[in-house]
């Protein structure tokens, strides 16, 4: 999650936080030192990309799960919308409560680096999960899905699910963000390994669905053998399926989508979408604050996780082992 | 063949507007059909632009009256989001997917009500005369999108479109025939001859020509600018009901850019932006041009990229040459 919405306004916002960084600098010098002493109840803060998106809803029940396991205190929250101007206060707040440790996901690779350097210079100690922030010296621990990893676990799934032949095709949302590029790049190398298979270039569809919609049907115009088609996101995956059902292609041609939000998961049943390949909000909770107590605890850290990706079909998705993959709505 | 012996049809065919626009829209076909043989310009190939345009030219239709009138409406894309979202609220409570027939009248009715308040509102600021369609749409655009994104929290509702709306407008046929674009055509032409054959479409010219002169004739001109507005809206609110029937959501941030969509091709079929000139028939060609480059150039393999480059150059080039012509004709 966290792809689609990196906004055009980074400039400005930059801008905006070398004046904050001015302030802040300095006013922080006073903060250290007690906040990292021994004894009573540490606590964790999560700050999320978007409060409402079920991936970040799944990830926050995990961590409190996991927090209520090892006693540590927890509170959660996260932007309304995927924007720095949003969840810039929501990080600024926290700085004020000085929590033993925070976990985010920024929205910004840069625009938020200066509050987050100032929280962690007072004592916090900061995991970033799922997005994170180019600055190498913010945060002990990095957590988020092995993105290269999962596109190769979409090729492999689709590969199946279309008998090793026909062509396929990546139609993603825009270029240039850096999870749907990973995962565009481990796709089209797993796919090189099926020499029935042949790779389209990859279109881009700017989130339009209607865009889509076309682009789906013009390319079963030129390709009549395409077996199988890679969409970026959920309103790429709509339009796809539109694309399809007008062209009655829907289930011949092969979808295959990231993310197993409870809409994707109804498309997966009415067979409008045929693979999912699930992230792990779950795991990265769980293991951000198992990472976070064992700082507290002096014990060593691991400073960058990969987490694995599932693929989920109509064959397997009764599985449990499979179905605690779906996002959760609510906890 | 000198222009004078051509007969009296053909020679009033080449005055028209439309004859070099739909000259392009010729010769792209041609090339499209001779680069791709088999491929493109099959019957597959024609339904599928035909859907995909269906919306855009129903969109396309009002904003034709909108811009014979010297107006603009920037605002149909959030218009098209609201009035989306206000009919799928309905049916999402009243039985969701599986909502029956009933609510799924209802909830067109909805859809078409939401967009012409919409739309008769902006009308009505834009005919007080003090502030430009350009800012009364704009500040809708903005408006409408973000009273949608109050009534969801931002997310697309699922269960927004009745399984029934689905398979009969969204996927269905008549005659091999998608209903969408049966339902397009017949507001084409029915908007078409209400412009071009009636009193209303009259006035609509008489307003973008000259609209001092328009009052002095006896024209209400602020009651109609409501009119035109509202149908635009009500236009809206019909490609909203279209939308829900074939993608089955309400797609709140995919709608950004259908104002310049659209814009475009009413511009390319030759409605003048500065008021009093323009067709219906103009905007159907206009409409096609980039629907047909869209997919031409995927089945020919080239670039998706050039199609903006296309389309562009030839907007200017559509409406230099319509510059010209005019020009000469004054001159005469």
């Amino acid at each position: 999650m966290g792809t689609t919405a990196r906004d055009n306004t980074r400039a400005l916002l930059a801008l905006g936080a070398a004046a904050a960084l001015a302030l802040t600098l300095s006013s922080c010098s006073s903060g250290s030192g007690s906040s990292g002493g021994s004894g009573g109840a540490k606590n964790i803060t999560l700050i999320t990309g978007v409060k409402s998106d079920p991936f970040y809803i799944t990830m926050t029940c995990a961590a409190q799960a996991e927090a209520k396991a090892k006693g540590v205190g927890f509170t959660a929250d996260g932007s309304a919308q995927w924007d720095v101007s949003v969840q810039r206060p929501l990080i600024d707040s926290v700085a004020a409560a000085k929590p033993a440790g925070l976990l985010v996901s920024p929205v910004d690779t840069t625009a938020l680096t200066p509050s987050l350097k100032q929280i962690q210079n007072a004592g916090t100690k900061i995991g970033l999960v799922d997005t994170s922030v180019t600055d190498p010296s913010i945060g002990i621990t990095r957590i988020s899905s092995d993105n290269v990893k999962g596109g190769q676990v979409a090729a492999d799934a689709l590969a199946k699910q279309m008998g090793e032949k026909g062509s396929v095709i990546v139609i993603s949302v825009k270029p240039g963000v850096s999870t749907t590029d990973d995962r565009i790049k481990g796709f089209t190398q797993e796919m090189a390994k099926y020499p029935g298979i042949s790779v389209i270039p990859t279109l881009y569809d700017n989130d339009l669905p209607a865009t889509a919609a076309s682009q789906i049907q013009s390319t079963l115009a030129a390709h009549p053998d395409l077996g199988g088609v890679f969409a970026g996101n959920t309103n790429t995956a709509q339009g796809i399926a539109t694309g399809l059902k007008q062209a009655g292609k829907q289930g011949a041609v092969k979808v295959v989508a990231f993310d197993a939000e409870p809409d994707e998961v109804t498309a997966l049943k009415a067979n409008t979408i045929q693979v999912l390949v699930a992230q792990d909000p779950a795991a990265i909770g769980t293991q951000a604050v198992d990472q976070l107590v064992a700082a507290f605890d002096g014990k060593p850290v691991t400073a960058s996780i990969g987490t694995t990706m599932v693929a989920i079909t109509q064959q397997n998705m009764n599985d449990p082992a499979v179905s605690k993959y779906f996002y959760k709505a609510a906890c | 063949m000198t222009r004078s012996q051509l007969p009296e049809w053909a020679r009033r065919a080449l005055r028209r507007n439309e004859a070099w626009t739909f000259a392009i829209l010729v010769v792209l076909v041609a090339y499209f059909s001779i680069s791709a043989p088999g491929k493109f310009f099959t019957v597959y190939d024609i339904t599928q632009i035909a859907v995909n345009a269906a919306i855009y030219l129903v969109l396309g239709v009002g904003m034709t009256y909108v811009i014979i009138t010297a107006g603009i409406d920037l605002s149909i894309g959030s218009v098209l989001v609201l009035a989306a979202v206000a009919a799928g609220e309905y049916t999402i409570h009243h039985g969701a997917a599986g909502a029956g027939w009933f609510t799924v009248a209802v909830s067109i009715v909805i859809a078409l009500a939401v967009g012409a308040a919409w739309g008769a509102l902006q009308g009505a600021l834009v005919a007080t005369g003090k502030i430009p369609a350009l800012i009364v749409t704009l500040g809708g655009l903005g408006a409408a999108l973000g009273l949608a994104e109050i009534a969801t929290g931002g997310q697309d509702p699922s269960g927004a479109a009745a399984t029934h709306l689905q398979n009969s407008l969204g996927y269905g046929k008549v005659l091999g025939i998608p209903w969408l674009v049966v339902l397009a055509a017949v507001v084409t032409v029915v908007f078409g001859l209400l412009l071009g054959g009636t009193r209303f479409g009259v006035h609509t010219f008489a307003i973008g020509s000259n609209p001092a002169a328009a009052r002095r004739a006896g024209i209400p001109v602020g009651r109609h600018l409501v009119k035109v507005y509202a149908l635009m809206g009500l236009l809206a609110g019909l490609g909203a009901v279209m939308w829900l029937a074939s993608y089955g959501t309400t797609s709140i941030a995919g709608h950004s850019t259908d104002n310049l969509k659209v814009i475009t091709a009413v511009v390319l079929g030759g409605t003048s932006l500065f008021g009093g000139r323009g067709s219906v028939l103009g905007t159907v060609i206009g409409v096609f041009i980039p629907a047909v480059l869209t997919t031409g150039l995927i089945v020919v393999g080239v670039q998706q990229y050039w199609q903006d480059v296309a389309v562009g150059a030839v907007l200017v080039g559509a409406v230099y040459l319509d510059q010209i012509r005019k020009q000469t004709r004054e001159r005469t």
